[in-house]
């Protein structure tokens, strides 16, 4: 029965399937009965606010926290349970943690030589992969460079070239480009969709829209430890929110502008210090533009940023 | 999925060995600053406190010229601190700062490896500095080859008993300043109260009983039986106390550990 159920509707494998899971530190749920399987050979988002639960649900995945072991909660990786099996997981999967954590006194082969013992491969196969790993994330001419002399775009690489020293069949990443330039991040991007071309199932979490909207094949909007939405990243775009949206900034000048005088199928959506227009007609929003005489304001594609905002709502959290 | 391709994973030896190599490589990566000093702090320590202060001391203490006494008593104490600074500041700062646990968890290594690693390693540390010690006494002609030789193997087993003990003080530590109430609190007084600088056989009861319960003072009567090839059968007691103390406390540094790293 569970193999069945590893098997998706369209005939992929199941990689992750998580079921009913919790996980609460003292008092505070951190993840509330979560639920969502990952196929094989796809790009899985983990989205959410700082503090929505996203690391904790990835580390329970390979290992590094333990769900409450209550209420029936499953979670399955590869046919393994992470409570018990976590050197199977492990020795299958490459995990890029949030921080960098290489090893400072070496250097950048050293820093691989070292993991590659960590998976038991032998002097000749790790340089031979090292070689393959460092052209792929384009790092070759800093095989011998110490990590200080490295920019974080690189490091980021190597931390990710380290976590594919042993092929893994799943990639998890958390937050993998947060804090880099745009081209290390679409350099990253690339490369994990290459991973993904060669089957390689991806696990990651972000709180850029635009990363998840760039590689993932499915998102989960997790907001305080709960499941907010989950779909294709097209899809959640297409299906819960309008097409363009209009920011004005709030000033002095700004005529005031009602919810009664709206045209109809704008939704208009106030905070502090911006008014946004929701519309999925264009031409709406450039009517309203047309009485704001002459203030400034920035029309637009919504994204899935808008998504996420309009889901979790746009005040903080306490752990923001 | 289980059945079409199995998972492997390096052997428990294995996992342990990668450990100490990563340790190992780190820590001979600046060889000069790292295994320099464990030879010029015993060479300095004998030339002021041996020759120095020693001239004044004409009394034999158990049997051994002032000398003699205190040079096979500091094999061990190098291992002791060394193991001890290894298993407080190093952990916390690979499981605080660098965040290197974090890394190796990611990999297969199971807690219990990282940490048993880490032992294994802190004796090494407490092999080679023992072994440091042992070459400037043979310089001064204090102990005598090939039987002191056993010597750095005493030192590995002062360095597990420290790193165990140590580990067992971090699993409890916040903030990186409390090693302090530590190592000047417990690891420093027992240089002076274990029959390292004066033998402890002349202490009032109540004093030479808590020498007797520290775990120093056994190492330093199993090194000095080593290298004054004076055998004895309490020696066997002495063992004893290393193994319980080591197994016990390891087991509670594990236990507390694995809360911290598994949440």
């Amino acid at each position: 029965m569970r193999r069945g159920r590893l098997i998706g509707s369209d005939g992929r494998m199941g990689v992750i399937r998580v079921y009913n899971v919790s996980k609460s530190f003292g008092k505070v749920r951190a993840v509330c009965d979560l639920d969502f399987e990952v196929e094989q050979g796809t790009c899985f988002g983990l989205l959410g606010p700082n503090g929505a639960g996203k690391t904790t649900m990835m580390k329970m995945i390979y290992g590094r926290s333990r769900r409450n072991n209550h209420r029936g909660g499953i979670i399955d990786v590869f046919g393994y349970d992470p409570a018990r099996d976590e050197l199977a997981i492990k020795s299958l999967s490459g995990v890029v943690s949030q921080e960098n954590n290489l090893d400072e006194e070496l250097n950048v082969t050293q820093n691989l030589m070292v993991y590659s013992k960590f998976y038991g491969l032998s002097a000749r196969v790790a340089r031979e992969r090292i070689e393959v790993l460092l052209d792929f994330l384009e790092l070759s001419e800093k095989v011998t460079a110490r990590i200080k002399e490295l920019s974080g775009g690189m490091q980021r690489r190597l931390v990710i070239a380290r976590a594919l020293l042993n092929n893994p069949r799943l990639l998890i990443l958390d937050e993998p480009t947060t804090g880099l330039d745009p081209q290390v991040r679409h350099l990253i991007w690339d490369k994990l969709r290459q991973l993904r071309a060669q089957g390689t199932t991806i696990l990651l979490t972000t709180h850029y829209m635009d990363e998840a909207f760039q590689i993932c094949d499915r998102v989960l909007i997790m907001d305080k430890g709960k499941r907010v939405l989950e779909d294709n990243p097209h899809k959640l775009l297409a299906e819960n929110i309008e097409a363009y949206v209009m920011e004005v900034p709030i000033t002095d000048g700004t005529p005031v502008i009602l919810e009664s005088d709206l045209p109809e199928a704008v939704r208009l959506d106030r905070t502090e210090g911006t008014m946004r227009f929701y519309a999925n007609d264009i031409d709406r929003l450039k009517g309203i533009a047309d009485r704001l005489s002459g203030n400034p304001y920035y029309l637009r594609q919504s994204t899935l940023e808008d998504v996420f905002l309009k889901a979790t709502g746009r005040v903080l959290n306490e752990k923001q | 999925m289980r059945s079409s391709s199995p998972a492997t994973y390096p052997s428990l030896t294995r996992r342990l060995f990668s450990v100490w190599y990563r340790h190992t490589r780190v820590y001979t990566k600046n060889l000069i600053s790292n295994g320099l000093p464990p030879f010029l702090e015993p060479l300095l320590f004998l030339l002021g406190v041996g020759l120095g202060l020693g001239k004044y001391i004409t009394e034999s203490m158990d049997g051994l010229s002032y000398m003699d006494f205190l040079g096979t008593g500091v094999l061990v104490t190098a291992a002791m601190f060394t193991a001890a600074y290894e298993c407080t500041f190093g952990t916390f700062i690979r499981l605080e700062f660098e965040k290197v646990y974090d890394g190796m968890l990611a990999a297969p290594i199971t807690v219990n490896d990282l940490i048993i690693g880490e032992i294994i390693w802190a004796g090494t540390k407490g092999l080679f500095f023992t072994f440091a010690v042992l070459c400037i006494l043979t310089l001064f002609g204090i102990t005598r080859l090939p039987e002191s030789l056993l010597s750095p193997l005493v030192g590995f087993l002062t360095g597990l008993m420290f790193a165990t003990l140590s580990l067992w003080v971090t699993s409890f530590v916040k903030t990186i300043n409390h090693f302090n109430f530590y190592l000047t609190g417990i690891i420093s007084p027992m240089f002076f109260f274990s029959g390292v600088v004066f033998p402890i056989s002349n202490l009032p009861p109540s004093v030479r009983f808590i020498a007797e319960i520290v775990p120093l003072t056994h190492a330093v009567r199993l090194a000095r039986a080593v290298c004054t090839n004076a055998y004895h059968l309490s020696l066997l007691l002495d063992l004893l106390y290393i193994a319980v103390f080591t197994a016990l406390t390891g087991w509670l540094a594990i236990r507390r550990l694995r809360r911290r790293l598994i949440t």
